[in-house]
């Protein structure tokens, strides 16, 4: 070990700082570019050494707990490279915190519709861990986004997928199957994002029937339920909100409230067809807090102190219905698996993760069935 | 062909003889699809269910004989078209559809055709949101291949974003799903992958896809500009306004002449280039936008700006847009359809070029471009028969794609790599991104059981690091 960590040393620097919240590791680094990267994920896949790549650490939570070898940060790789706000698009590279594009890209009143309420997260964590803000009733999920992707691979390689165009079918689609692979093929160097103009106006309407909501406001950002009430977001020209406030009949208060993500010992996502999100509500039991997306189908649950048995019940229904229940945080040993039944197409899967990582260094074991 | 004819029992045993054709005639009819490629088709099956796909997919492997899939062959890249003697899964029998109008879902199956699904689904309020101009003749099942576009995938996205799940039988013949009626199905991709893959790793037997609501108000407009670069213009003051319309599509002097030729819609044949703008949606946000792309349009020195009053005025627009393609047949008998992407602030370099390498190769060539995308459509009309002109066409079109790449762009947005593209793949990937691409390929279809040849260059799979798996991975 002596010998292999000086050969780090020599090879990559010194190890980075610890970062708060990770697994400990034997090396920690933090490296600049995507091809300073792929020559780390080469040495790894040589010796063998399980690789954690690190954003801001928000969705660290999702999957099969790893004790990684290997760190790797994003911190050093920050930069907003190019961003054409007359073209829509913007590249990235992985470690920009979502806030701060965000707030660049509203310099100009445009959105990467990232989540909303991000915290520390980074622009490559939300692309790798795949999630979405809640606008994505209204723009898709955040994986609809993604128009290209530069990859430093398990194995070392430095690949390309998609183009920094809006409409493009040349070659198979690797910015999707990159988005959500929770850093199981490689780690995302450089990203492009589809942006879209903000509305000049925006508002929430508090809404006494989420169901009514979706079917009488025309493609609002979202319905949000919460322990609170419920909510519809609007966004567009001032008129067409004002109107679209006045159809929904509930109290207008100017600007996009969010709520809070939920918090506690244990928080899952529900994933369910979009009209049993009520369904999905009933049946939480007695969370802490929750939000409910309605029309999309995902409902974000906390709880306290709750036994594994309680909530397997709420995952058997989410299956049934051809969705799922997503452990996003729950204390250790705790008795359940994160993601439940595997998909059907798992050793598919195992084949494509083989493809960009032949030695299975990258974040082994974390995905469903324990890719 | 006693080896042949073994095969063509094998089907005609599991799937009758009404189902699978093997005529010369029929061998011939089904050897290309609406584009200039033609290849060797041995037997033409036509499956009414996921199991008969597997037993065609499974009697083609015992036979070694590849698997290709076609919808109704409007493809223009010879995605459905064999590389080498192949058979044949035509999907036009698989025509199921289950609409589920409170999740805004519907079950296809893939012999569906585009347009009568929208029809279908249309009295709930709803429609499948891609539109290729093919959308009458089209079936979903090429959507998917292709990952297509149209018109109003500028707002609404491309077939992908509409795409939920599919069920595919994979080359072994067994049927597997990818995806669901859930938001963010967990592990990998699979469903993403698919959609787009051209039936180079699997035959998808059934997708699930969503349905948007129809948009409340439309407002349809044609803009007349005496320069081209001004309507270009419009396009990017437009979206860097804020305004994402529902579909901004562009068309030139030579093809607007032509259409209005046989159309007499009253175009403005005098002008350099027209847009035709949509904006959909809320009733007060479509007047507010109209307002814009109009204004914008005016700003621009637009010499004549036309809203379409009713539905009926707005559907003359639309025919001018779609009738595109047969208008074509007045000027010569044959014409290459061109399909790359530049990004869409470099449209006007982009058009300015493609003049010049039309009439550096004395073709005429004729513009339909989704301008809000940046999608472009040169169309170059020849008279086949003429000796040399086609090397001349060929060399243009290979000009317009360097010309594409030359302006950040790529080789496709909607049409697809097929047969045709595919030896151009070099152009914008690297030999490690075709290496990859051509993994992914393997991982699905080890032994290119479907459509081989198509999509990646043969030699892709040029690299070889030597790391051998862990043990335990099945690959």
């Amino acid at each position: 070990l002596t010998s292999l960590r000086s050969t780090v040393a020599r090879l990559f620097g010194e190890s980075a700082d610890p970062v708060e919240g990770a697994p400990a590791a034997d090396y920690v680094l933090a490296p600049r570019t995507v091809e300073e990267s792929a020559r780390i994920l080469d040495f790894a896949s040589e010796h063998g050494l399980a690789v954690l790549v690190w954003g801001g650490g928000t969705h660290q939570g999702l999957g099969n707990p790893l004790e990684p070898d290997l760190l790797l940060l994003t911190s050093r790789m920050d930069r907003i490279v190019d961003w054409q706000p007359d073209d829509l698009t913007v590249v990235v590279e992985p470690g920009v915190p979502v806030a701060t594009l965000e707030a660049r890209l509203d310099e100009r009143s445009q959105t990467a519709v990232l989540p909303e309420r991000p915290g520390a997260a980074t622009v490559g964590g939300v692309v790798a861990a795949g999630v979405s803000g809640w606008r994505r009733y209204r723009y898709g999920s955040t994986r609809e986004r993604v128009l290209e992707v530069l990859v430093a691979t398990g194995d070392g390689r430095v690949v390309r997928g998609g183009a920094q165009v809006v409409k493009n079918v040349t070659g198979y689609d690797f910015p999707r199957l990159i988005t959500g692979s929770l850093g199981s093929l490689g780690l995302i160097g450089r990203l492009c994002l589809k942006l879209w103009p903000k509305g000049e106006a925006a508002a929430t309407v508090r809404v006494n029937d989420p169901r009514e909501a979706v079917d009488i406001a025309y493609r609002p950002l979202a319905v949000l339920e919460t322990a609170t009430g419920c909510f519809a977001y609007l966004a567009g020209t001032e008129r067409e909100v004002a109107a679209q406030g006045a159809a929904l009949g509930g109290r207008v208060q100017e600007g996009l409230l969010w709520p809070e993500h939920p918090i506690g010992d244990v928080v899952v996502s529900v994933r369910v067809p979009p009209a049993s999100t009520i369904e999905a509500v009933r049946r939480l039991g007695e969370p802490v807090s929750f939000v409910a997306a309605h029309g999309v189908g995902e409902v974000t649950a906390a709880f306290g102190p709750v036994q594994p048995t309680a909530l397997e019940a709420l995952r058997t229904w989410a299956e049934s219905m051809g969705g799922a229940m997503v452990m996003l945080a729950a204390p250790d040993g705790f008795a359940l698996d994160p993601w439940g039944v595997p998909p059907q197409t798992l050793d598919l899967q195992r084949r494509v993760k083989a493809g960009f990582d032949p030695a299975g260094v990258m974040a082994p074991g974390r995905l469903p069935g324990g890719l | 062909m006693a080896v042949l004819s073994d095969l063509i029992a094998d089907l005609i045993g599991e799937l009758g003889s009404d189902s699978v054709r093997s005529e010369p005639l029929d061998r011939r009819l089904f050897s290309k699809d609406a584009g200039v490629t033609r290849g060797e088709v041995v037997a033409i099956t036509f499956p009414r269910s996921a199991e008969e796909v597997a037993a065609v997919v499974g009697i083609a492997g015992a036979h070694r004989m590849p698997v290709v899939v076609r919808g109704a062959g409007t493809g223009l890249a010879g995605g459905a078209v064999p590389s080498e003697a192949a058979v044949l899964i035509v999907t036009t029998r698989m025509t199921g559809v289950e609409v589920d109008a409170a999740n805004r879902m519907a079950w296809v199956e893939p012999g569906v055709i585009n347009l009568d699904l929208s029809r279908l689904t249309s009295p709930l309020g709803l429609h499948f949101a891609p539109d290729p101009s093919s959308q009458a003749a089209c079936t979903i099942g090429g959507n998917v291949a292709n990952n297509s576009g149209g018109p109003h995938c500028l707002a609404e996205g491309t077939t992908v974003s509409h795409v939920l799940a599919v069920e595919f039988v994979d080359a072994e013949g067994d049927v597997f799903m990818a995806g669901g009626p859930a938001p963010d199905p967990i592990g990998l991709d699979v469903r993403g992958v698919m959609v787009g893959s051209e039936g180079t790793l699997g035959v998808v037997t059934r997708a699930l896809v969503k349905l948007t609501p129809n948009p409340p108000a439309v407002r349809t407009m044609l803009m007349a500009f005496g320069d081209i670069a001004d309507a270009a213009a419009t396009v990017s003051g437009v979206i860097a306004a804020g305004v994402v319309p529902a579909a901004l599509e562009m068309m030139d002097r030579p093809l607007i002449r032509a259409v209005e030729n046989f159309l007499h819609a009253g175009l403005p044949v005098d002008a350099a280039a027209v847009l035709l703008a949509e904006v959909a949606g809320h009733p007060e946000g479509v007047a507010a936008e109209a307002d814009l792309v109009v204004a914008m349009a005016r700003k621009h020195g637009a010499t004549e700006v036309r809203v379409a009053q009713d539905e009926a005025e707005r559907e003359v627009l639309w025919k001018a847009r779609k009738s595109a393609f047969g208008a074509i047949a007045q000027i010569a008998p044959d014409y290459y359809l061109h399909d790359t992407v530049v990004p869409r602030t470099r449209l006007v370099e982009a058009v300015t070029e493609i003049y010049a390498i039309a009439k550096r190769h004395d073709l005429p060539v004729l513009n339909t471009i989704h301008a809000g995308d940046g999608n472009l459509h040169p169309k170059f009309a020849f008279d086949g028969s003429i000796p040399g002109v086609r090397e001349r066409v060929k060399q243009a079109a290979e000009e317009v794609v360097a010309l594409s790449i030359r302006l950040g762009g790529v080789l496709s947005g909607e049409h697809g790599i097929g047969l045709e593209k595919r030896d151009l793949m070099h152009l914008v990937f690297s030999a490690v991104d075709l290496d990859a691409q051509a993994r992914l390929r393997d991982a699905f279809d080890r032994d290119r059981r479907f459509n081989p040849g198509t999509l990646l260059p043969a030699g892709s799979r040029c690299f070889d690091f030597g790391r051998q798996p862990p043990a335990g991975v099945w690959v």
